[in-house]
């Protein structure tokens, strides 16, 4: 792999401060992000995801700091930048974020074209009407039709799709070179997620930049990923290749997570789903933080954290499964038969797609 | 009678451009004119005049219902304050004036027909085009015939012409046209608006940026200091910290207690009092939605494009914060012809709300029922300026009627 690293997150450690309690959030993360790939970050509701790639940006909530580690972007340790002041030249410039709601995350009394304008007029120090004509163009970019005319329309004037076109656009006017996904599509309806996805994923190709995604969605990861990382209380638990993940996943909540896909079960089966809740970080975490809710669970989860196991050069799982003095388990059924379901059910869910999408127009 | 011309002339332009506009918007003439649609047609030209009109509907019910209310106090007690030395008076003499003041003033009459007259004649009167009032007897012309026998005696009124007739109080003393309501009023109103605007303006430019400071350095030191003050202000009752400002303000300061017109400086501690007072509302509901709009999306969203912090706060959201406020601003501004009650009895302001306590201790019933009008048209311009400001500054609200 001769790929060149644009972040490199070294034993990285978040803390929160919560009523007078530290809290370990982020546990001790290792990852590399290869320039041009995208990395899904994968992970049910409180696994830390969101948390982790705001320290990318300096976005983290006031109680919460980075106690350990570090996280180099282009020569500079991320970790230690804290005022404002620092972050000027990266966040919002080099490394955007596009939020879950589109609905809420425009100001609301500000024009569209305003909105999009203050961005290229403070990162590229454009005149008034240099910003107005940049900005209609990306407008244009992200597919918004009669752009010249919906420049001063406001927020409330456009739909939940067009708004995150509109956040979109606002990311490519800084051209960054990472682009932070948290979840743009949750908040959108099926049809829209898609026309949002192949959005991203054309603008990627021209413009180049990195995209992390942070999704609870796996149709989401199976559809823009190139590389997966899936979280779990606060650790990466398992990282590889989209095929490595779907195909040869390792980790037994990753498996618990797969199986779990609603659109994977047939008719017949009741649905899956993964007893019992995620890690409070409230207390300690000893041993494997999934052992409490894991079958294949041995004696020493609950004893010893596991380290990384490396299964490929682009694949690595934590969990003591993989130790060669572990026993021999059987994965779930439905994961074994997974790349044939997968391809039954992308190509049902391309007619939808396709309908829908006719319907719409 | 050059008013009276004038004042016509005013009035029919009004009725006529209100008839305009209605054909136009209604589409019935220059219905393919965009330059006059647009103009005559401005969803915020019909909607004022649509909220004025429903608003005259309900001051039309809340001066009938003052009116009755005010006439159910009994002939003696209104009759008492129009004739000097009623005490003295024998009763057969107090009942034959009395009789005819009520008939003077139009309050003649107890029966259902009667007085259904009389408020059909206060709303002829109250109708804003020119009429006469006379007040005052200010002397007997003699009419003499050929030889200069004198025929018969004309009594003569100082007259005067105005738009709105209020009526005639009978105890602010004084000289002549000083018993004009209208005349009172205007006179009124301008010590309150004077007292008022100074506070307002106190209010707003403390208020506001302290507001502002308190969301910025929340739980910081101005914040608590801040906090102390308005929860201070909230929990002890009106009249007790007006005191305690003079106190502060007269005693230590050393401003001056009397208010006098024509002395800039005693306008100050009365003002400051009122400012002070409100301020506190204002900071508590400008940090408030403030803090709101902190944590709001937009606002993380604004910081993850790199904006800076300043900005932030400053343009995306004070101008958000402020949205639910600015509707109040005309209201207190116009609100400052009405003048407080305690804050001119406690300087002696000669404002429009001592005159209101006084009217109603003395069953001033014209008075009363002007203090009634007045209030009840501020109200209405107050709330439609608040409307139209808002949908200035909010592009969400729009004034057109679906």
């Amino acid at each position: 792999m001769e790929k060149k690293k644009v972040l490199e997150i070294k034993n990285l450690s978040v803390g929160f401060l919560s009523h007078g309690k530290k809290m370990n959030v982020i546990r001790d993360i290792t990852l590399d992000v290869f320039e041009g790939e995208t990395l899904a970050i994968v992970g049910e509701s409180g696994s830390g995801k969101s948390v982790f790639t705001k320290t990318f940006t300096g976005m983290l909530d006031s109680n919460g700091y980075i106690s350990n580690g570090s996280i180099m972007f282009d020569g500079v340790d991320l970790a230690t930048l804290k005022k404002t002041k620092e972050w000027l030249g990266i966040r919002g410039k080099r490394i955007a974020t596009i939020f879950q709601d589109p609905m809420t995350s425009l100001n609301p009394l500000f024009s569209i074209g305003y909105q999009i304008s203050e961005v290229l007029r403070l990162h590229h120090n454009l005149s008034k009407e240099e910003a107005k004509k940049e900005a209609i163009n990306l407008l244009k970019k992200v597919r918004i039709p009669d752009a010249e005319k919906r420049y001063n329309d406001y927020p409330f004037q456009y739909s939940g799709g067009m708004r995150q076109r509109v956040v979109i656009a606002i990311a490519l006017a800084c051209r960054p070179e990472i682009l932070i996904c948290d979840e743009p599509t949750t908040a959108l309806d099926v049809t829209v997620q898609a026309q949002i996805l192949d959005l991203i994923k054309e603008l990627q190709k021209e413009y180049k930049w990195t995209t992390i995604f942070i999704t609870h969605d796996l149709g989401v990861v199976a559809n823009v990923a190139d590389r997966v990382a899936v979280m779990y209380g606060g650790q990466i638990i398992e990282y590889g290749t989209v095929e490595d993940i779907f195909y040869r996943s390792a980790h037994p909540y990753t498996w618990a997570l797969l199986a779990s896909l609603p659109q994977l079960g047939s008719k017949e089966d009741p649905l899956s789903y993964i007893s019992g809740n995620p890690p409070t970080f409230t207390s300690e975490i000893i041993g494997d933080a999934f052992a409490v809710r894991n079958k294949y669970a041995m004696r020493i989860d609950f004893l010893v954290e596991p380290p990384m196991f490396k299964i490929s050069e682009t694949h690595s799982a934590k969990t003591w499964l993989l130790d060669p003095r572990a026993p021999k388990v059987e994965k779930p059924t439905i994961i074994k038969n997974l790349s044939k379901r997968i391809k039954e059910v992308s190509s049902e869910l391309k007619k939808e797609i396709e309908i829908g999408g006719e319907k719409h127009e | 009678m050059a008013t009276f011309l004038i004042g016509y002339t005013i009035i029919a332009l009004i009725v006529l451009f209100v008839l305009f506009v209605i054909l136009v918007s209604r589409r019935i003439i220059f219905k393919n004119n965009a330059k006059i649609q647009s103009i005559f047609a401005h969803p915020l030209l019909i909607y004022s005049l649509k909220r004025i009109g429903s608003a005259l509907i309900s001051v039309m019910l809340a001066i009938t219902a003052t009116y009755l209310l005010l006439r159910l106090k009994s002939r003696t007690t209104i009759c008492q304050g129009y004739i000097e030395n009623w005490q003295k008076l024998p009763v057969d003499v107090r009942e034959v004036r009395c009789d005819s003041v009520l008939k003077d003033l139009g309050l003649y009459g107890n029966s259902f027909g009667e007085i259904l007259g009389q408020i059909i004649n206060y709303f002829y009167k109250i109708l804003p085009f020119p009429k006469t009032i006379c007040t005052q007897e200010t002397g007997t012309d003699i009419i003499y015939d050929a030889f200069n026998n004198a025929i018969s005696y004309v009594r003569v009124y100082d007259c005067r012409t105005f738009i709105i007739d209020l009526g005639i109080s009978y105890k602010a003393s004084g000289t002549d046209s000083r018993y004009v309501i209208d005349i009172i009023f205007g006179e009124r109103m301008m010590h309150s608006f004077r007292i008022g605007i100074l506070a307002v303006v106190i209010e707003l430019a403390i208020g506001y940026p302290l507001g502002v400071l308190m969301a910025k350095h929340k739980d910081g030191i101005i914040d608590k200091i801040g906090k102390t003050y308005i929860i201070s202000i909230d929990a002890i009752p009106g009249v007790a910290y007006y005191y305690i400002w003079q106190l502060l303000l007269v005693y230590i300061i050393g401003l001056e207690n009397r208010y006098d017109a024509s002395n800039f400086a005693s306008w100050l501690a009365p003002a400051l009092t009122m400012g002070l007072t409100g301020m506190a509302g204002i900071a508590l509901w400008v940090r408030r939605f403030m803090l709101d709009e902190f944590n709001s999306d937009y606002v993380k969203f604004a910081r993850a494009k790199g904006i800076s912090e300043n900005r932030i706060m400053y343009t995306h959201v004070l101008r958000n914060a402020i949205v639910p406020l600015i509707r109040s601003i005309p209201a207190s501004i116009l609100g400052a012809l009405l003048g407080s009650f305690y804050i001119e009895k406690i300087y002696g302001v000669p404002g429009l709300g001592e005159y209101l306590i006084w009217a109603n201790d003395y069953n001033d019933m014209y008075a009363l029922q002007g203090i009634v009008v007045v209030s009840a048209f501020i109200s209405i311009l107050a709330y439609l300026a608040g409307d139209i400001v808002t949908a200035m500054v909010d592009p969400r609200v729009s004034l057109a009627s679906e």
